[in-house]
């Protein structure tokens, strides 16, 4: 049209371009909704899994390595809870009225002996080269969802604040994984080694029966969390020095315990592979979840968007004057708990329970109790 | 009629509390905004807006947890059945109805005292009425009894049905009546300790000054700068992942406040203190009785969505909550307890240079103690309550003064306040790090702790049975032992040195590994 024209060829252009105009406009919006609705879909999608992770549900899961073995008792042994209560250590009762079920008050000696865990874990982990945190534990929807969480979904875990996009952390490994989130860092400053204390929040929607309770499920606890991102090809072996950290300090605290290569089935969005750690508990008779190690390789920096930029020695400068840069690549990110201190309390009582009713604090800890070395009946 | 328990109106730049006006609901009576533990921004409220009429407030109730009683359609005001009720002594009020007023305008509260009386006797003379229909009504029903000619007999069933239906009528009211009392009643604030100053934040008198401010020879920097310069926290990642005023510690910090934590705990235990952790997510009711208003505008409290709970603004509420409901025993009392939580605070309204930084966060640890003890005793143990926090931060090597708190600011709850202002050198004012509060029993009337006076029993009755003494309702007491991020801001400011690195006070030392000081690192 920039050129000359019959005032009739004009016209007939005018139209053209009119009617162009307006079929560009609707396929343009068709392309934002298609868009949106494939980004919807295609985030369903989960990661990649390892080829040795075996196939199948729980049951299928791999017996990777196993820990010490039962201890023998010569006398009949109590669950945590009934040590709870002989030893006034908690008060799951006043915490109902108060709170509601599976809220709890620690007391006296249980108290010491949770910063004594949490103390003596960041100090383990520090050692290792991991970075110290705390957290905030209220944080945007957005972010928990970026994670891989769902937090307004039906039964979910994460309880939401009223009138706001917030929400409660289930776990410090959503706020340690916003801290670099939409941003690029230098290779040189990976890996980024995090370990978090926090507490943590879960609504437990939709879990009932025996095995809830005492502190084995609470709406609230503790928790030490590790959390690395590195470059790609490295994720696999952070994933086994995760692993082998979890093992090193729950050996020194005495405990027996499994390690299973979790099952695609049972792998949960995210992971591209899981090792959970479960430890015997003699009172509740049976094996339970105390740790979970996941290398989470690219699902979560996808949708944190964090990247890294290799440093590569710059080319030859182009005519430009310009060098080229690297393009960027996406980090992996893993964590694995150090210590979650609920169900970390039901195994230190139920396993180092005594005849005359104690409870023998491990060796590791007696330095962050001021020097107590296990928990007395009190006289009444 | 209109609920009116306003705003004691406190000025914009006193960052105190004030009790707010009830807002969205009705049966969440007034009580301060928040505990005594933190300097918080008022609510600049000069001229407090009038509280909306009753049966607006009816309207606009939105939470679940309020069972609203069916709508009395007799009444002009829609009566919403309070949740729970404190046991408030009406007839104390109306004997000593003088001293009351005096003190609910010392406080500068909005209490209707005029309205309690009139509803108090209205209710007294509906109560009689009640009982006088009901006398008439089992007079027919005896003489029903007897034998009776059948005109008799039908006069007499109509005279029931009557006084039945007018009997129905009146227990309605005074259903509503005792309701409306109620809510009314419990406007009114805790009763001042004599010796306490009357007026507002400039009134407050100092009871102690401890050590003096340092003096430096070289330019000192604030805690944010030092922070900074140390790596030691990230507003600005938690900015983007939470929100303002949020924040992560990080390497020395995270293990000072490990440290100020464990050191709190274990030198407040040794005071017969029982060491507990409590729940951070509450119902809302316990936050009520406790002297909160979880629902109120600019409410200081965060709602869990779906539900009747809230996160706590401190561990006085769960701790609060512990006995609620029961009698213990007298000799149990003092019940004594140390509470590490973390605490969670909307801080709206909050603004100004104030507020960077550490200085007025969302989310903090706090170890706070709480007493359960017998009435005649609540004042020395608010002296011993004060004496520890001296003794503490003392021996931290703080420098700070305690302020025995003015009527104007005091918060519907508290009978006295000291405050804890300590030396902010970089903020260069003192700012508050604690607060010790006698509740006296306001709080127990509305959490219902009661305690039995062990007497010997009196010689048993005819049958056998002793006499029981009458129970009393224990005297509630908190103080905070340590609210992290406060002394955050005055270790790394006091204890700054000129090559950037800051020294880690003594008692501390041993609960960080005998680390002696945060310096600068390499890069």
């Amino acid at each position: 049209m920039k050129g000359k024209l019959e005032p009739a060829e004009r016209q007939k252009l005018i139209e053209e371009g009119k009617n162009l105009k307006e079929a560009l406009t609707t396929l343009e919006e068709d392309l934002v909704k298609l868009r949106d609705e494939l980004q919807i879909e295609a985030q369903c999608i989960p990661n990649l899994t390892h080829p040795d992770v075996p196939i199948g549900w729980e049951d299928s899961s791999k017996l990777r390595n196993m820990v010490g073995s039962p201890r023998k008792f010569d006398f009949p042994v109590k669950d945590h809870l009934q040590l709870g209560k002989e030893l006034d250590l908690f008060d799951f009762d006043a915490a109902a009225e108060v709170s509601g079920s599976k809220f709890y008050y620690l007391k006296n000696e249980a108290v010491m002996l949770e910063m004594a865990l949490v103390n003596w874990t960041l100090t383990e982990v520090m050692k290792r080269g991991f970075t110290p945190l705390t957290t905030p534990e209220i944080v945007r929807s957005s972010v928990v969802e970026k994670c891989g969480f769902q937090p307004r979904g039906e039964n979910t875990q994460v309880y939401s604040i009223e009138d706001s996009d917030q929400c409660l952390i289930g776990t410090a490994e959503i706020p340690v994984g916003g801290i670099h989130m939409d941003s690029i860092v230098a290779e040189s400053a990976l890996p980024l080694k995090y370990v978090a204390f926090s507490h943590c929040f879960r609504t437990e929607a939709g879990a009932a029966g025996t095995a809830t309770r005492g502190l084995y499920r609470v709406h609230q606890f503790s928790k030490v969390e590790m959390f690395i991102l590195c470059r790609q090809e490295e994720s696999d072996m952070y994933h086994e020095e995760l692993i082998k950290i979890e093992e090193d300090l729950f050996s020194s605290l005495g405990l027996h315990f499994k390690i299973l290569d979790m099952a695609t089935g049972d792998l949960g969005a995210p992971a591209y592979r899981k090792f959970d750690v479960e430890a015997w508990m003699p009172g509740l008779e049976r094996y339970g979840e105390i740790s979970s190690a996941s290398n989470c390789t690219d699902y979560q920096s996808r949708r944190l968007g964090i990247r890294y930029r290799p440093s590569e020695s710059p080319s030859t400068t182009s005519k430009k004057g310009k060098t080229n840069v690297a393009a960027t690549k996406i980090v992996h990110t893993l964590n694995a708990t150090a210590c979650a201190v609920p169900r970390m309390l039901v195994c230190l009582l139920e396993n180092f329970q005594q005849e005359d009713g104690s409870v023998s604090i491990p060796h590791p800890l007696r330095p962050f109790t001021g020097g107590v070395e296990a928990i007395y009946p009190k006289s009444r | 009629m209109a609920l009116q328990c306003r705003l004691s109106g406190a000025t914009f730049q006193s960052l105190k509390l004030a009790t707010i006006p009830i807002s969205s609901s009705s049966s969440r009576f007034i009580f301060r905004t928040l505990p005594k533990t933190l300097n918080l921004a008022l609510f600049s409220r000069h001229s407090a807006p009038k509280a909306p009429p009753f049966s607006v407030l009816i309207r606009n109730l939105s939470a679940p947890a309020v069972a609203a009683a069916p709508a009395a359609e007799t009444s002009d005001i829609k009566v919403v059945k309070p949740q729970w009720n404190a046991a408030i002594d009406f007839k104390w009020i109306r004997d000593n109805k003088e001293a009351v007023a005096v003190n609910i305008k010392n406080r500068n509260s909005n209490a209707n005292l005029e309205l309690v009386l009139q509803l108090y006797d209205k209710m007294l003379n509906l109560q009689k009425e009640v009982e006088r229909l009901r006398g008439e009504r089992n007079n027919v029903a005896n003489k029903m009894k007897g034998k009776l000619e059948p005109s008799e007999r039908q006069k007499l069933i109509e005279e029931g049905k009557n006084l039945k239906e007018a009997l129905t009528t009146l227990e309605e009211d005074l259903v509503k009546l005792r309701d409306e009392l109620q809510i009314e009643a419990q406007c009114i604030p805790n009763l001042t300790h004599p010796d306490v100053p009357i007026g507002w934040e400039d009134s407050s008198k100092l009871r102690n000054m401890v050590g003096s401010p340092r003096k430096f020879d070289f330019p000192i920097k604030d805690h944010l700068q030092i922070g900074k310069e140390l790596d030691l926290f990230d507003f600005d990642a938690a900015a983007e992942v939470s929100g303002s005023k949020f924040y992560y510690l990080k390497n020395e910090a995270v293990m000072l406040e490990m440290a100020l934590v464990n050191w709190t705990l274990t030198e407040v235990m040794k005071r017969g203190f029982t060491p507990l952790t409590t729940p951070e997510i509450v119902r809302s009711s316990v936050v009520e009785k406790c002297g909160f208003q979880p629902r109120g505008e600019n409410t200081q409290v965060y709602s869990i969505e779906d539900s009747d709970q809230c996160l706590i603004g401190t561990a006085e509420i769960p701790v609060g909550g512990i006995h609620m409901d029961s009698i213990v025993a007298e000799s149990a009392l003092p019940l004594k307890y140390v509470a590490f939580s973390h605490c969670f605070r909307t801080e709206a309204g909050a603004a100004g240079t104030a507020t960077r930084g550490l200085y007025r966060v969302h989310q903090f640890s706090k170890v706070e103690m709480f007493i359960l003890c017998r009435q005649e005793e609540s004042d020395m143990y608010h002296e011993e309550l004060i004496k520890i926090e001296e003794d503490l931060f003392s021996s931290l090597g703080l420098h700070f003064k305690i302020l025995d708190m003015a009527t104007g600011d005091l918060g519907a709850p508290a009978y006295r306040k000291f405050d804890v202002e300590a030396w902010m050198p970089g903020l260069e004012r003192y700012g508050e790090i604690s607060s010790a509060s006698n509740c006296t029993d306001y709080q127990s009337r509305r959490l219902g702790i009661r305690y039995r006076p062990s007497e010997s029993p009196s010689t048993t009755s005819k049958k056998g049975k002793t006499n029981l003494a009458a129970t009393k309702f224990v005297h509630t007491l908190n103080a905070t032992a340590c609210a992290i991020p406060r002394m955050l801001v005055c270790l790394l400011e006091n204890f700054q040195q000129e090559d950037g690195s800051v020294i880690i006070p003594h008692p501390l030392r041993p609960f960080m590994g005998g680390v002696e000081a945060i310096y600068p690192k390499s890069r």
